[in-house]
């Protein structure tokens, strides 16, 4: 359906009865149904809470309030992003929307780094697995649930990422959309040299070395750091009109419903999972 | 380019879809296996959803001839222990979620869209994804029959600990469970896009209060499914990690409770027994005010009965569960709550007899089937009833009561308001009425072969004989009301074959009809039997409920409204249509290879799912990036008026 | 960050921006308020309580605000909340059940001795 060439209401679609527009009502009824999904998933948790049998492991040894603490915080900041980059979108603004989105996609993927590390930490020096006990069953599955949810949605945000680079039609661009991957694939790269770079820096500072030491140690970090960052500048530059704009703010609305939804299960596992066992 | 609309399943069209890259082709045919397998067309959706079903539901009447035969008297060996539990869980298995399930999905998707003044589904390419992965989730269920394991044994319910690994070693229980998440993901995505419909694409003037009840009580359906299907979803994710990687769920010998699944499943198979029964008390809403020639009694009442009953069916899941031992509170308040339910069942009944009386009732086919159906339902609520006694319940749990119980409500009420929607609709679907004789006499002979059958379980239930046991002794008493209840399920064979062999006689060489054979009251009858394509040629403006009754008392009215209506629709290009996509059925069968993967194999697990995997995430990239353009077209001429 | 004025449907419209940093800030400082409230001497009860309170404060501050539902059409709000209260209903009562006296399993052996006492 074309939608009239002067401004889009975004709060209202006069194609349909109730002037909500179908992709939002059929987000929010989803959202209904997975809050019964994660609402049993979590009633499951708690139920086996209630009465541990004996020489069961103790969250209390186990838990990391702070690294948990570290990546809540991360989600609720996701979580603005992706409103921002909703926002920015309603307005027209390609660019903002672009890097709100792939600061959400890095806040998400930071969330996902500190589970994945969360969870070997439990597995290896806390021996909690998922089969020794039944409090492993249902932590696992529940946050490794909620997790999946995340992946998901970063995966769902890098495909909108790319899509916002789709020429408009008429344009003859025939690579864009493995531009677009290799994009992200730089700029997951800029992350993983930071990262890499940073706790090469830290580990020389320790150990009284100075920054040169640091440069001759790792300065193959800092070529591959150099390279990714200038080919994710150099991949993302305009190249002409896109097939992307305020017609596609409902897209990414939806999106960000789902995205939204992820951050407040986390709201409700974090208290219902994490604090109520330091009591 | 100018295309002309035919009958919905002949002709073919000359409408071009756009060049693209050669990945995003669009289907054009509209004739042959292809256009059936990418069809979005809500009528051809329907029709398949039906065709499976009845296959099912054939299947599934089969299995239950197999297990009369083998009661039919003490002691007796046509069958052995194991062949009896795969029968009965299959006959249930199958029976819900294969026949019944899918039927009362055949007439939302046909019906929904022309009751509510639409051209189509919200999504019609979901709706395509929906067909599709039944097919798969019955595909996998069924897979068991042709293996080495075997089909599923351990009730419909599938109880923990039988369920584990331990006690269900071979692949049978994990080709249940992926099945039946097919089913489900099926369920709520079908569900998602009915809710949407109903909500927001209603023509101009249908109010929420002007819907027909077979329109409201499928959006209570799909509420109903999309809030009840996630705990079965979780519960059988905790027994399949259970039974594949090992973790405690089920496993008591590590903390875990095996009556938890009991809860879930319950928490999710009680409202499943409404999605069941709404359907057909929708179509019931639709067929007594058509043979009355009154308007239905007490329509807001008969509504909002749905609405509280829907509701209500969350808060009595454990009225499953009486003889497990929970206590006397919890036991209490959820007997309170099943005796509540009856409350608003009880309602509706009193308003179908209000419609009934006083109206000039014509016992055509559909009105036998639907007085049918308040009969025996009643019956069967009754039973229910005695059953929301704890105490009385105590005794005739897990017996041959619960049997009959059951029973009377699913077949004297889901698949009598199923076996009365074909007869009523078939008019509307293909153009042919069913003989009158034929039909009548399929119903008297289903009528007498289901109470036969039935009727004596109840005094075998409370005599004590127990549930999903493949024989018994013959000095218990048991042996006559056995017998009795085998010769009626032939009757009742007899009768379905007769009911079968008369739909596809009429199918084939029915006798024709023109508009509106029943003088009925709602907006699918304003159409042509069968309806064009595009279903509408110009989409009503609804003044009251009983939408297309109010059309034919002020017909020049409407006429004007239509011819200008018509002339808007025309200068902006005419009737716009969805394109037919190929992407659906492959994100179906990247699950079915899949679930194939996760539940069948012994070796090459992990690689075959993952390339499931990948198949369905290609199969949804594609959907998403062929984009939802569709086609103009305008009417026949002839269907302008 | 730049954000455009002028196209503005209703008010708030130019200020969703710094509506939605304010509420970031908010929600962080609560989830240091729980973070730290935790490991402060109160009572157990209140201590969930107020845990129970601010995460529900944060949960009803995305879902109208981030997720637009104060801005949107009844319905959405309807649609959702129907879900939430189902799951947290259904969840209340299943802890209720599991709670009760008459659940508790054999294995717990220090409630054993409660359960035949009490």
């Amino acid at each position: 359906m074309s939608s009239h060439a002067d401004t889009i209401d975004h709060h209202h679609d006069h194609t349909t009865t109730t002037g909500i527009p179908n992709k939002k009502l059929v987000m929010w009824a989803f959202l209904a149904s997975d809050c019964m999904f994660f609402g049993v998933l979590i009633a499951t948790h708690m139920i086996y809470r209630l009465y541990p049998p004996p020489g069961a492991p103790d969250p209390m040894d186990i838990f990391s309030i702070e690294l948990t603490s570290f990546s809540t915080f991360i989600l609720l900041m996701s979580s603005l992003m992706m409103a921002l980059a909703v926002n920015a979108i309603q307005k027209n603004n390609l660019k903002s929307m672009r890097l709100s989105l792939l600061t959400t996609v890095f806040f998400g993927a930071i969330f996902l780094g500190c589970q994945v590390y969360e969870f070997q930490h439990f597995v290896y020096a806390k021996h909690l697995t998922l089969t020794n006990s039944i409090f492993g069953s249902t932590f696992y599955t529940l946050t490794g649930t909620h997790g999946t949810h995340v992946a998901i949605g970063v995966f769902w945000l890098i495909l909108m990422y790319v899509r916002s680079f789709q020429p408009a039609a008429g344009i003859k661009d025939k690579g864009w959309f493995w531009r677009g991957l290799i994009h992200i694939a730089a700029v997951i790269g800029v992350v993983i040299f930071s990262m890499f770079a940073v706790i090469g820096l830290t580990h020389t500072l320790q150990a009284g070395e100075g920054f040169g030491a640091f440069l001759s140690h790792d300065f193959g970090l800092l070529i591959g750091l150099a390279v990714t960052t200038a080919l994710s500048f150099y991949l993302a530059r305009p190249r002409g009109p896109v097939a992307f704009g305020e017609a596609n703010a409902i897209d990414v609305e939806s999106m960000g419903l789902y995205w939204h939804f992820v951050d407040i299960v986390w709201i409700v596992i974090f208290t219902a999972v994490y604090l109520l066992e330091y009591l | 380019m100018e295309a002309t609309a035919k009958s919905n399943f002949t002709g073919h069209d000359e409408h071009v879809a756009p060049k693209r890259a050669s990945v995003f082709w669009r289907p054009t045919s509209k004739t042959g296996l292809m256009s059936w397998l990418t069809t979005v067309d809500h009528k051809r959706i329907g029709f398949l959803y039906g065709v499976f079903a009845l296959f099912f539901f054939i299947v599934g009447g089969l299995e239950a001839l197999l297990i009369r035969l083998q009661l039919a008297v003490p002691n007796n060996d046509l069958l052995s222990a194991q062949q009896y539990n795969e029968l009965f869980t299959m006959h249930g298995t199958t029976m819900i979620f294969l026949a019944i399930m899918p039927l009362s999905a055949a007439f939302f998707n046909f019906m929904i869209p022309l009751q509510i003044g639409a051209r189509d589904v919200a999504f019609p390419r979901l709706n395509s994804f929906s067909l599709w992965t039944f097919v798969a989730g019955a595909a996998i269920i069924n897979l068991g029959w042709f293996m080495k394991a075997g089909a599923p044994d351990a009730g419909w319910f599938g109880y923990a600990p039988l369920t584990s690994s331990t006690y269900s070693p071979d692949h049978s229980i994990d080709m249940w469970v992926m099945g039946l998440q097919l089913l489900g993901v099926a369920s709520i995505a079908a569900s998602l896009n009915f809710i949407v419909t109903i909500i927001n694409m209603r023509a101009p003037g249908m109010t929420m209060m002007r819907l027909p009840v077979f329109t409201w009580m499928a959006l209570f359906t799909s509420f109903l499914l999309i809030l009840s299907f996630p705990a079965i979803t979780i519960a059988l994710v905790e027994l399949m990690m259970d039974r594949l990687f090992g973790t405690n769920f089920f496993e008591v010998s590590n903390g875990g409770m095996p009556i938890l699944w009991q809860h879930l499943f319950w928490i999710f198979g009680h409202p499943e027994v409404y999605i069941l029964i709404l359907p057909a008390m929708g179509v019931i809403s639709e067929i007594l005010p058509t043979f009355s020639r009154k308007p239905l009694f007490g329509y807001p009442i008969v509504v909002f009965s749905g609405a509280i009953i829907g509701f209500m069916g969350f808060t009595v899941w454990s009225h499953h569960m009486f003889t497990t031992g929970m206590g006397t509170v919890a036991t209490a308040a959820f007997a309170l709550a099943t005796m509540a339910i009856a409350v608003p069942t009880g309602v509706k009944i009193f308003n179908w007899i209000g419609t009934l009386w006083g109206g000039h009732l014509q016992m055509r086919t559909p009105m036998m089937f639907a007085l049918g159906f308040i009969w025996m339902f009643m019956v069967g609520g009754f039973s229910g009833i005695m059953h929301s006694a704890a105490p009385a319940d105590a005794q005739q749990q897990d017996s041959y009561f619960v049997v009959a119980h059951f029973h009377y409500v699913l077949i004297g009420g889901s698949l009598f308001g199923l076996l009365a929607a074909i007869h009523y609709w078939f008019p509307l679907m293909f153009g042919r009425i069913v003989s009158e004789f034929w039909g009548k006499l399929s119903f008297w002979i289903i009528f007498t072969g289901f109470n036969i059958t039935f009727f004596p379980m109840h005094f075998l239930g409370l005599n004590g004989m127990p549930r999903r046991t493949f024989t018994y002794d013959s000095n218990l008493g048991w042996n006559t009301p056995n017998f009795i209840a085998t010769i009626g399920a032939l009757i009742l064979g007899v009768g379905i074959a007769i009911y079968f062999i008369t739909i596809v006689y009429t199918y084939f060489k029915g006798q024709k009809i023109g508009r509106d054979p029943w003088d009925a009251r709602t907006l699918e009858w304003s159409l042509p039997c069968p309806p064009p394509e595009y279903n509408f040629a110009v989409i009503p403006k609804v003044h009251a409920r009983d939408a297309f009754w109010y059309e034919k008392q002020h017909k020049e009215e409407i006429a004007k409204e239509n011819a200008a209506q018509a002339k808007e629709d025309k200068a902006h290009g005419g009737i716009h249509m969805p394109f037919a996509s190929i992407y659906p059925l492959v994100a179906s069968i990247g699950l079915l290879v899949a679930g194939i993967g996760i539940s069948a194999l012994d070796h090459n697990k992990l690689i075959v799912s993952i390339i499931g995997g990948v198949i369905m995430v290609a199969g949804i990239f594609l959907w998403a990036h062929e984009g939802n353009e569709g086609y103009h077209m305008h009417a026949d001429k002839e269907e302008k008026s | 960050m730049s954000h455009s004025p002028a196209t503005a449907d209703h008010g708030d419209e130019e200020n969703k921006f710094q509506i939605y940093i304010k509420i970031a800030m908010l929600l962080a400082v609560i989830t240091g308020i729980e973070i730290v409230f935790i490991f402060l001497p109160f009572p157990i009860w209140l201590i969930v309580t107020v845990l129970v309170v601010l995460s529900t404060v944060k949960f009803m501050y995305v879902i109208f605000y981030f997720m637009h539902l104060k801005w949107d059409k009844p319905f959405c709000t309807i649609l959702f909340f129907i879900g939430m209260v189902l799951a947290g209903g259904t969840t209340w009562a299943l802890l209720l059940i599991f709670g009760a006296k008459d659940s508790v399993p054999l294995h717990s052996v220090s409630t054993l001795a409660n359960y035949f006492v009490g």
